[in-house]
């Protein structure tokens, strides 16, 4: 799992009230290197809480996650492991056959087919049917150094292999094409395998075969020991030839092929035997180096950070807090996230993971020689209605798109409930202000640091770890100042404590009346008529920015509808109470029509009834929201019923 | 482009001078050495009929015109801003006759100088950008326009200070407006006309209400409602290049562009579908070298002629009303050989001043026969 530090992480961790102890937990410890005033470390704590909220916001949608993942997760996935996966490169040569007097072209060529055995009862006594899964040929042998001198087939892991082997139907052929004819089916037969490209279409007829079967080979192999650690293993074997009149066979869409043994021979004598070099290695496995096969018991402790650095996949990510002069730091491995978990493959794969999925955080990346890291900070500016208070459920807020966020939050009782996920951002020191930190101040910290270590036996390893990295980065920013990376990343810690002290006071005195005097100073302009306000005006709670005047709307939307040629009196009518309506009453989303219509069925009703003609445009026009799906059938009624009421109402009137 | 039918083609005037009237150079002032973009004499006031104005540069002077050719300094303003180039003015005036001078330009704000107390009476901002024409409502001389390079063209009450209307939007001005004009006897209408090629023909008629507000609206000019007059009555693309002045003659217009000609034409809008509409191009009035642009023309106070300068500081008088147009006269002089950029006709027309490129006025004046 990623994370040397997350050893408390637990994904099946429900609930909101734990979040403040695990994030404890999986930002690893507290440093103690910067020296606090219990006063501010107290600060300092609760301005790490700023994490709490995202990673658990980032938690709840990796729990999700788990039982749904994403498409470009899972196929991230599936190519992990398929780069990761061990197979067996099995290489056959022929060196030579054992028959005295045999002539090389009575062999050569020699067909090597990877087959399994069709079963028994499909074909008859005297034959044998296999199944072609893979093909080579070899045209020459092995000393000869000439092309073709080896066929070489890729086969599954060994432990993948144990259950082939136990069935014993796949074996490898070799056959020699021997006699030869042009068969007319050849072709069919093997153009649909590309594996079987190799295979001139003349295959068939007499021919001389032997058979060796994957079982002996893997029983073979797994007496190797060495195998598994990359070694090859070589065997030598004879192979004996018998001679089978060879038909290939389509049986379904698989090309099979047949050997008969002739029925006269009656024992089964071979004809021939060859020599045949069988060379085997592992594959896959060599892009792991042999750290990443350790546990982390077997590691002594004085060299797990020297692993850790070593081991490509491992990232480092120092979260900053306390207005970024601190930092936690956790180290994940494979380019895994912190936060999902997700392994991103390189860490390329990780910056663009980290920066679209996370982005209630900011990441500075920086990779150097020895490690890649990753700074990360929360993002304080983007609150969203994401983040809400302890005890207010999301769901009975009102959705609504807030304007003036800053009000919003400043509210009271938000500010108290929600105090630990506002975060007081200041600009990190500039790079003069923070050289004042000297060599020494570092050693010194340094010192701390390790004594700390000393005293502390039982902490966890993560933790070494971190000292480690931590120390280091401080002995070479020391002995090599030209590394501005890790320059660069202790700046802000060692700024920390004159920060800490400016902050505050900014944060606390920020006087009132002040804003006021510049709100007086300043000359504003009302954004419609651009014309200077009075003060008075400005302080006014009235705000007519957002005002529609109606008359002139209306007015607009008449010489709009009048531009159209192709549309009636009546109609233009319709459309135009339509429109003024529908300003009047903001209708602005589908699901506002049914009510719209029927409101509007009443208000304008006694009006409609009395031109017949407008009456119709105003039912064809809900027929045409009916046609879109925006009106039901049944309000659709409603409004007819509501009509005709009007109708009934007005005509003993006018009788 | 306006196509005209068969037996419509307009009537194009004869550039050989009628020799109707002549006129004479009987003087020339230097008023300082950055070009006068605007000069224009007081019609709105009858005992003022022989003041004009010119802008140029942070100035703003008030001339009279005495008998005998003589130009008399009353009154010069300068505006603090060292950057402000005024670009056009127009003579206005309070509701109680106290004549007053509005003047705009580059920085966008229209200054309301009380010519009567020498004071500076208002100072409209509401422009997003430099101001390139005010015009006044002879009807309603309280009442001025402004055209703007922020496609905007908006109506002001100068006696109350109050933005009233906004005449931009969705039928606006696609780009500067460059000229803005009165109807002579329709209060309601204005047309405006600009770099987007087109003339605008806008109507009040529906606004009128806050037009009449303004007058009586006694709290802070701020809080006046002013509304935006979103779509003209009218759009005509009669030319095919930045139009640079229009003015209307009765309910034809006459506009032009950079084509060496002044254009009349009739607007004619169709009953069922106002924003539409056919034009008929009546008369065309040519002046050489006139193909830059920002050259505007003046009338006498009755619209019987018109005047208007070249790129060559030549200056022809058309005569505006007969059929087919005659020209009055063709003046040059020797010395003028720069730009006119406006020329300002008398009451009568019988004094024609014109600005020069160079700072320089020109008085030319009618030979009595």
């Amino acid at each position: 799992m990623p994370g040397l530090t997350l050893v408390a992480r637990e994904t099946t961790n429900l609930g909101c009230n734990c979040n403040r102890s695990r994030a404890g937990d999986q930002m690893c410890h507290q440093e103690s290197k910067v020296h606090l005033s219990s006063e501010e470390a107290i600060a300092a704590e609760e301005s790490l809480s700023v994490y709490c909220k995202p990673v658990e916001l980032y938690n709840i949608l990796q729990r999700r996650a788990l039982r749904n993942p994403s498409f470009l997760q899972r196929c991230l996935h599936y190519k992990i492991e398929a780069k990761q996966k061990k197979r067996m490169q099995m290489t056959i040569s022929l060196s030579g056959i054992v028959n005295a007097g045999a002539q090389a072209q009575d062999v050569l060529p020699l067909y090597v087919l990877l087959a399994r055995a069709v079963p028994d009862n499909m074909v008859e006594k005297h034959s044998v049917a296999y199944r072609l899964s893979r093909a080579c040929v070899l045209t020459a042998f092995s000393e000869s150094g000439r092309e073709r001198s080896q066929a070489t087939f890729i086969m599954p892991e060994l432990n993948k292999l144990l259950a082939e082997a136990k069935s014993g139907s796949l074996s490898v052929l070799l056959v020699t094409s021997g006699e030869t004819r042009v068969s007319s089916g050849e072709n069919n037969l093997l153009k649909d395998h590309s594996d079987l490209a190799s295979i001139p279409s003349k295959f068939g007829g007499q021919c001389l075969w032997g058979k060796l079967p994957v079982d002996s080979l893997y029983s073979a192999w797994e007496k190797c020991a060495s195998l598994s650690l990359g070694h090859r293993s070589e065997m030598l074997l004879t192979i004996d030839m018998w001679s089978s009149f060879l038909e290939p066979s389509c049986l379904d869409v698989d090309s099979c092929i047949t050997f008969q043994t002739p029925h006269t021979s009656g024992t089964t004598n071979s004809l021939r035997q060859v020599k045949v070099n069988v060379l085997a290695h592992e594959v896959g496995a060599k892009e792991r180096s042999p750290y990443e096969s350790y546990a982390y018991n077997d590691v002594p402790t004085s060299s797990l950070s020297q692993i850790i650095r070593l081991r490509t996949g491992n990232v480092i990510f120092n979260y900053r807090y306390y207005d970024n002069t601190l930092q936690k730091t956790e180290v994940t491995e494979d380019f895994s996230c912190p936060f999902c978990l997700v392994q991103c493959a390189s860490f390329k794969g990780l910056r663009y993971h980290l920066s679209s999925s996370h982005d209630l955080f900011n990441f500075e990346f920086w990779v150097t020689e020895e490690y890649q890291a990753v700074n990360v900070s929360v993002k304080t500016d983007i609150w969203r209605s994401e983040i809400v208070a302890d005890g207010v459920d999301p769901r009975h807020q009102t959705f609504l798109f807030c304007s003036k966020p800053r009000r919003l939050r400043r509210s009271k009782s938000q500010l108290q409930n929600a105090k630990h996920v506002h975060a007081h951002v200041t600009k990190m020191d500039s790079p003069e202000a923070a050289g004042e930190g000297s060599h020494e101040d570092f050693m010194e910290k340094d010192a701390d640091g390790s004594s700390n270590k000393l005293e502390n036996k039982k902490v966890s390893k993560a933790l070494f770890g971190e000292y480690h990295m931590q120390s280091r980065k401080r002995v070479s920013e020391c002995c090599h100042p030209e590394n501005p990376c890790a320059l660069e990343s202790m700046e802000p810690v060692a700024s920390s404590s004159n920060m800490f002290a400016k902050t505050r006071k900014l944060s606390v005195e920020r006087p009132d009346p002040r804003n006021h005097a510049l709100l007086q100073k300043r000359q504003f302009f009302h954004s419609h008529r651009a014309q200077p306000m009075e003060l008075e005006q400005v302080y006014s709670d009235q705000d007519s920015e957002d005002e529609v005047d109606d008359d002139i709307a209306d007015f607009e939307d008449r010489r709009l509808l009048d531009d159209f040629v192709d549309v009636t009196k009546d109609e233009k009518q319709i459309m135009h109470l339509w429109n003024s309506f529908v300003r009047k009453q903001r209708v602005l989303a589908d699901g506002h029509i049914p009510w719209a219509c029927e409101a509007f069925s009443k208000l304008h009703g006694p009006d409609l009834v009395q031109v017949p003609a407008l009456i119709w445009c105003w039912r064809l026009f809900m027929i045409k929201l009916w046609n879109h799906n925006l009106l039901d059938a049944r309000t659709m009624n409603n409004c007819n019923i509501i009509l005709e009421s009007y109708q009934e109402r007005s005509d003993p009137k006018q009788s | 482009m306006v196509k005209t039918a068969l037996g419509c083609e307009p009537v194009v005037g004869s550039l050989t001078p009628s020799k109707k009237r002549e006129y004479k150079v009987s003087n020339r002032v230097q008023e300082g050495k950055r070009p006068l973009y605007a000069i224009a004499f007081n019609f709105v006031d009858a005992r003022y009929y022989n003041v004009f104005a010119t802008v140029g540069g942070n100035r703003v002077t008030i001339y009279q015109c005495l008998e005998g050719g003589v130009i008399a300094v009353l009154q010069a303003y300068v505006d603090e801003d060292k950057e402000e180039s005024f670009y056009t003015l127009s003579w206005a005036c309070n509701l109680d006759g106290t004549p007053f001078l509005v003047a705009g330009g580059y920085n966008g704000i229209i200054r309301v100088i009380d010519a009567g107390s020498e004071n500076i009476h208002k100072s409209f901002v509401g422009h997003g950008e430099s101001i390139n024409e005010i015009r006044t409502q002879a009807l309603k001389p309280s009442l001025v326009v402004s055209a703007s390079k922020d496609e905007s063209v908006r109506l002001w009450n100068v006696h109350t200070g109050i933005c009233i209307l906004i005449f931009a939007g969705a039928g606006g001005h696609r780009n500067e407006v460059l000229s803005v004009d009165f109807h002579p006897s329709d209060m309601y209408r204005i047309a405006s006309c600009g770099m987007d090629n087109t003339v605008k023909i806008w109507s009040m008629k529906e606004f009128w209400t806050y037009v009449e507000k303004s007058f009586t609206w006694t709290d802070l000019p701020s809080k006046f409602p002013t509304k935006y007059v979103q779509f003209p009555v009218f759009t005509a693309s009669v030319h095919s290049n930045y139009v640079d002045c229009n003015r209307w003659l009765g309910d034809f217009i006459l506009s032009k562009s950079v084509d060496n000609e002044i254009v009349l034409w009739e607007p004619k809008t169709k009953e069922q579908s106002p924003g539409e509409g056919v034009v008929d191009i009546l008369q065309k009035y040519p002046v050489p070298e006139c193909d830059i642009w920002f050259i505007k023309f003046s009338c006498d106070f009755h619209y019987n002629a018109a005047a208007i300068g070249n790129r060559e500081g030549k200056i022809f008088v058309w005569e505006l009303q007969s059929s087919p147009p005659v020209l009055i006269a063709r003046l040059s002089h020797v010395q003028c050989k720069l730009a006119i950029r406006q020329t300002a006709m008398s009451f009568d027309g019988s004094t024609i001043l014109s600005c020069c490129e160079d700072g320089t006025i020109w008085r030319w004046d009618a030979v009595i026969s």
